[in-house]
């Protein structure tokens, strides 16, 4: 292929990724561009594309008043949660996987989990919380999301363990290693493009789920989600906190999203699909 | 091949390991799911409102409610159509967004990052910001619109029966097609390169290269991906509450706004156990079909 | 303003230290309701009581105001909860039928008052009235909200505590231009001024659209389902009609005053700013401050602040700046009998630990003394509610033409309409709302009223005939249910 050949299609497909990404990103741009526009500029007509001045007085009320707290209660009932689910849904989808645990029934149990619409079982869970005396905690929030994440990690590493050729493992049993070790040493380093994508994922269920955070938080660990939610009022909407808090929400996920996905694209790299 | 001796007494270590495996599991779903669970099946059939709290056996009158209950039918109706629209989208453009990733680009990572923002905005936050940004007034996708339409438009994305479903799309598919990006980019990374070195070298067309060795490979978490975004996409409540609350109308009304509005506003704890059954049921058939063609297939 | 409120915090404290020291040598009756309240509080001391408030503004009143004056006056802190409004009332019941003990103090909105008493969540408060000596004072809430707002089925369940009404706000500058005035009365005969029906209100907004548009529209309306709803059943009764036949209470709302509203509406829109159908209550305040529109009907938040009212106040930095401040007027809305929309009544959670302590908060909090600081508030979303807090003087000095603000809203207070109140009433407003959505949606007008009359029919067969005409009957017998 020539040179200026290859340079081409370089750029045209770099031109289309970024196209793509402009599209991805143009909301977001548009709720951070709210959190520093004046109220005058966020209700302007026609609609203000790029903000006069830099108005960052959200953003310091959110840390004085103390809203800026609830990432911090999201942070740790998503990520404690998803360390949960990804340990124990991630051995469960093995199980599964190799020796076919419960048949196919339990992973349809399992996975039923998820079809339940969170409305339906948000009363009973409440009641159920209720008399454990864990509503408004972390403990009980921590709970809630291992258990409707441990579905999903099951599944989805269910899916990648299935790519990875059973010759492997059984040629490091062949060599003498334990199970245990078999599983940490081959299998999982093996799958570590799936770990990371379903971790990032488990994370970002937890940290975006709403229904339950509203019923079963009151004022101790209200969550980010329902922070923000809190910012539409009858009479008000405070729409300057509401781009604040979704950009403050964004930043720890650009964190995780940006060091996990590291780990994604290099074992891509190292072989990339010509084409 | 010769048996290494630690396989003697493999029955007893198989065994243990893999229902020590799954324990942990097994027993965080069933600590918080199984009262909630077992209490729908008890709650549908008594009769529990508002104002009613008649604990004992009521027979299956929720349940025949349901059959004659058209709202019900027609939220479902309207789920499925969403989900069997919205997934292939966001199925195909995610695809082709990871084909465009595998390959060599600059600022590759960042660009990841970024395409993956969308998931990160809360449900809320993102069904909000779109309803602003598609507001006739104050919003700036109508005034692009009117850019090139060569003067201003009038596109009520909220209020027209005709834009409405569009409008939730667009917010749903831009909100999630990043999930099945980085899903595929991870499955794909794992396709084996020299099965595909072999086929380029031996002049296998594109298709045939997809359908013989990417697909094969992909297949397992593409499926997983594809079921758990529909059982995700038939749950959705947040981005359709914050753009058109199930209107205009009802014509927007998925079965989880359906059921909020009974079970959260109207308070109807028994009727909505009966509807969560309902769906619960309908989603397992579905699970269970799909399950097996896919096993079949393999 | 700080300033004031912290120095009248002092004079209070004083004052009730003052009043305390004589109390002693003086019969109770001498104390003011908040001061009682305050003396006998003080027994529960290091107690914490929980609040649900609404979230937004409304919890800055506890959180800011009444809550660290409460927590310094008697040693009991105030944990306020926030909770968005549609979620307040599932989130009592939930906490009710779990028996969580969560909420303290709740705040109602009105018209679900009867569901949740029925439904054993409140406390009846009519003991601790009767203890603490306070029906002096629940006597001088105006009268629409006293009398309609706190009892059920003849037990207190809760204290008035928020004057929502919808209001007229016009833009004097505009109706008084000679120019305008002139051009109009050759046009349409009549005087331009405040619409007293909703013809006039339609000439007029046309009139004003065509000699204004694009820079000023005639009128933007709350149009979103949610809001527009309170319109429909104002403008609804206003026409003559009737939400029940009371005999058979089969719904009449596809009468037709209904289609004659529904017509209107859609008349209307078509003078208003494109995209008027997706209005809600922000959407109209801001084009209003911004001066994009000449007329608007909303709550009365919307005088105080239109007039910049609590400018620079950090609680309203999200309010963009009025361009119209001194501009607008104010006038009951065509018809003259404005919806008496929302509102807000603070009770006691028939679940709750601490009782007494949540009453004796509440006690204080209604009261005349403190009461009229809490409606002063720049950031306050209660509207005045008492009969003293229309006539205080202070208030009427706020801002240029605060005394004519405060006379509509004691107009309104005479005149008003309470908002449908029935069991479930949630249920039949959710119709009423899915039929504003389908209007919008350009469904025939006769047949969505039409559809809406049969769903509220079946709903009334599910509630049960007898028990709803019970509680319908009583709330249409009241005299602010429909227009004399």
């Amino acid at each position: 292929m020539k040179r200026w050949d290859k340079g081409w299609r370089l750029a045209l497909r770099t031109a289309i990724a970024v196209f793509a990404a402009v599209l991805f990103l143009f909301p977001i741009y548009w709720l951070a561009a709210i959190s520093i526009k004046s109220p005058d500029e966020i209700f302007a007509y026609p609609p203000v594309w790029v903000p006069g001045g830099f108005d960052i007085s959200s953003y310091i009320t959110l840390f004085r008043d103390g809203d800026a707290w609830a990432v911090w209660h999201s942070l740790v009932t998503a990520g404690v949660s998803t360390v949960l689910a990804m340990l124990f849904g991630t051995l469960a989808a093995y199980s599964i996987v190799r020796y076919r645990t419960g048949g196919d029934n339990l992973a349809i149990w399992i996975i039923s989990q998820r079809m339940i619409p969170p409305i339906c079982i948000a009363f009973p869970v409440f009641l159920l919380f209720v008399s454990w005396q864990i509503v408004d905690t972390y403990t009980g929030l921590i709970l809630l999301y291992t258990a409707f994440n441990i579905p999903y990690v099951t599944w989805m590493m269910r899916g990648y363990l299935q790519e990875i050729p059973l010759e492997l493992e059984q040629s490091a049993l062949v060599d003498g290693l334990s199970r245990w070790a078999v599983l940490w040493k081959v299998v999982l380093p093996m799958a570590r493009a799936g770990l990371f994508a379903t971790a990032v994922f488990t994370f970002i269920f937890a940290w975006n789920e709403f229904l339950f955070a509203l019923i079963l938080t009151g004022s101790e660990v209200v969550t980010y989600t329902v922070k923000v939610t809190g910012y539409f009022g009858s009479q008000s909407t405070f729409w300057s906190k509401i781009g604040a808090m979704s950009m403050l929400g964004v930043l720890p996920m650009i964190f995780v999203v940006g060091t996990m996905q590291r780990f994604i694209v290099r074992g891509i790299s190292m072989g990339a699909v010509k084409g | 091949m010769a048996q290494a001796p630690v396989r003697s007494g493999i029955a007893d270590n198989e065994l243990a390991f893999k229902y020590l495996l799954i324990a942990p599991a097994i027993f965080i779903l069933l600590l918080i799911g199984l009262y909630p669970f077992v209490k729908l099946i008890v709650v549908s059939f008594q009769n529990i409102s508002m104002f009613d709290d008649i604990r004992s056996f009521q027979g299956f009158i929720h349940y025949e409610r349901l059959f004659e209950d058209v709202r019900l039918w027609e939220s479902l109706l309207h789920t499925a159509l969403f989900t069997l629209v919205a997934l292939p989208i966001e199925l195909v453009l995610g695809y082709l967004l990871a084909l465009l990733f595998l390959q060599k680009l600059p600022f590759k990572q960042i660009l990841v990052a970024v395409i993956l923002l969308p998931i990160v905005i809360a449900p809320i936050v993102a069904g909000s910001t779109w309803r602003l940004m598609l507001d006739q007034r104050f919003g700036p996708i109508n005034q692009v619109i009117g850019w090139f339409a060569g003067g201003d438009v009038k596109l009520l994305w909220t209020v027209d029966p005709l834009l409405v479903w569009p409008a939730i799309m667009i917010a749903e598919v831009w909100q999630w097609t990043p999930f099945m990006f980085l899903i595929l980019l991870a499955a794909l990374s794992n396709v084996d390169q020299e099965q595909l070195e072999a086929a380029e070298m031996d002049g296998a067309s594109r298709w045939m290269t997809f359908r013989k060795i990417i697909l094969p490979a992909i297949a397992p978490v593409m499926f997983i991906a594809v079921l758990i975004r529909a059982l995700d996409l038939f749950r959705l409540f947040d981005v359709i509450w914050t753009m058109t609350q199930g209107g205009p109308g009802t014509r927007t009304e998925t079965i989880s706004i359906y059921a909020y509005q009974m079970a959260f506003r109207e308070f109807e704890i028994s009727y909505s156990a009966a509807i969560a059954f309902l769906v619960i049921f309908v989603l397992t058939v579905v699970v269970v079909l799909a399950l097996r063609r896919v096993e079949v297939a393999r | 303003m700080k300033s004031i409120l912290i120095a009248r915090r002092a004079f209070l404290a004083s004052a009730a230290g003052a009043v305390a020291i004589v109390a002693g040598t003086l019969p109770a009756l001498a104390q003011s309701a908040a001061d009682r309240a305050v003396e006998a509080a003080k027994q529960y001391s290091g107690t914490t009581i929980n609040v649900l408030y609404e979230a937004g503004l409304q919890p800055l009143d506890p959180k800011n105001f009444t809550g660290p004056m409460w927590e310094e006056l008697t040693g009991i802190k105030v944990n306020v909860i926030e909770s968005p409004l549609p979620e307040i009332f599932t989130k009592t019941m939930q906490a009710h039928r779990a028996g969580s003990g969560a909420y303290d103090v709740l705040n109602v909105v009105p018209n679900q008052m009867p569901d949740l008493a029925l439904a054993g969540a409140l406390e009846p408060l009519d003991a601790y009235v009767e203890k603490y000596g306070f029906a002096d004072e629940l006597q001088t809430i105006a009268p629409v909200y006293r009398d309609n707002q706190m009892k059920v089925e003849g037990k207190i369940y809760g204290f008035p505590d928020d004057g929502d009404t919808l209001v007229l706000y016009y833009r004097k500058d505009l109706f008084e231009d000679p120019e305008n005035q002139a051009e109009f009365k050759a046009k349409y005969g009549y005087d331009l001024g405040p619409p007293q029906t909703w013809e006039q209100f339609g000439e007029i907004g046309q009139f004003m659209t065509d000699k204004y548009a694009p820079e000023i529209y005639g009128a933007g309306l709350l149009r979103q389902p949610g809001n527009a709803q309170y319109m429909f059943q104002e403008r609804f009764r206003t026409e003559g009609g009737e939400f029940f036949d009371e005999e058979t209470m089969k719904a009449t709302v596809n009468s037709e005053a209904g289609l004659k509203v529904f017509n209107q509406m859609l008349e209307e829109n078509k003078w208003m700013p494109p995209g008027v159908e997706q209005w809600g209550f922000i959407e109209a305040f801001n084009a209003l401050l911004a001066g994009d529109i000449a007329m608007t009907v909303s709550w009365p938040p919307v005088g105080r602040w239109a007039a910049g009212y609590g400018k620079g106040t950090e609680a309203l930095s999200w309010i963009p700046e009025t361009t119209v401040a001194d501009k607008i007027g104010y006038a009951l809305p065509p018809g003259n009998n404005p919806e008496l929309a929302v509102g807000f009544s603070l009770g006691v959670a028939s679940g709750s630990k601490n009782k007494e302590a949540a009453y004796l908060f509440i006690q204080w909090m209604n009261s005349e003394d403190i009461s009229i600081q809490r409606v002063q508030l720049p950031y306050a979303l209660r509207d005045p509610f008492r009969d003293s807090h229309f006539t205080n003087e202070e208030y009427r000095s706020r801002w240029s033409n605060a005394d004519e603000y405060l006379d509509t809203l004691k107009a309104g207070a005479e005149s008003g309409l309470l908002d449908l109140s029935l069991l479930q009433t949630d249920r039949y407003e959710e119709g009423l709302r899915q039929a504003i959505s389908s209007l919008w949606g350009g469904d025939d007008p006769q047949t969505i009223l039409d559809d809406l009359a049969g769903q509220w029919d079946e709903l009334t067969e599910r509630i049960g005939v007898d028990e709803q005409r019970r509680v319908y009957s009583d709330w249409a017998s009241k005299p602010n249910a429909y227009p004399n």
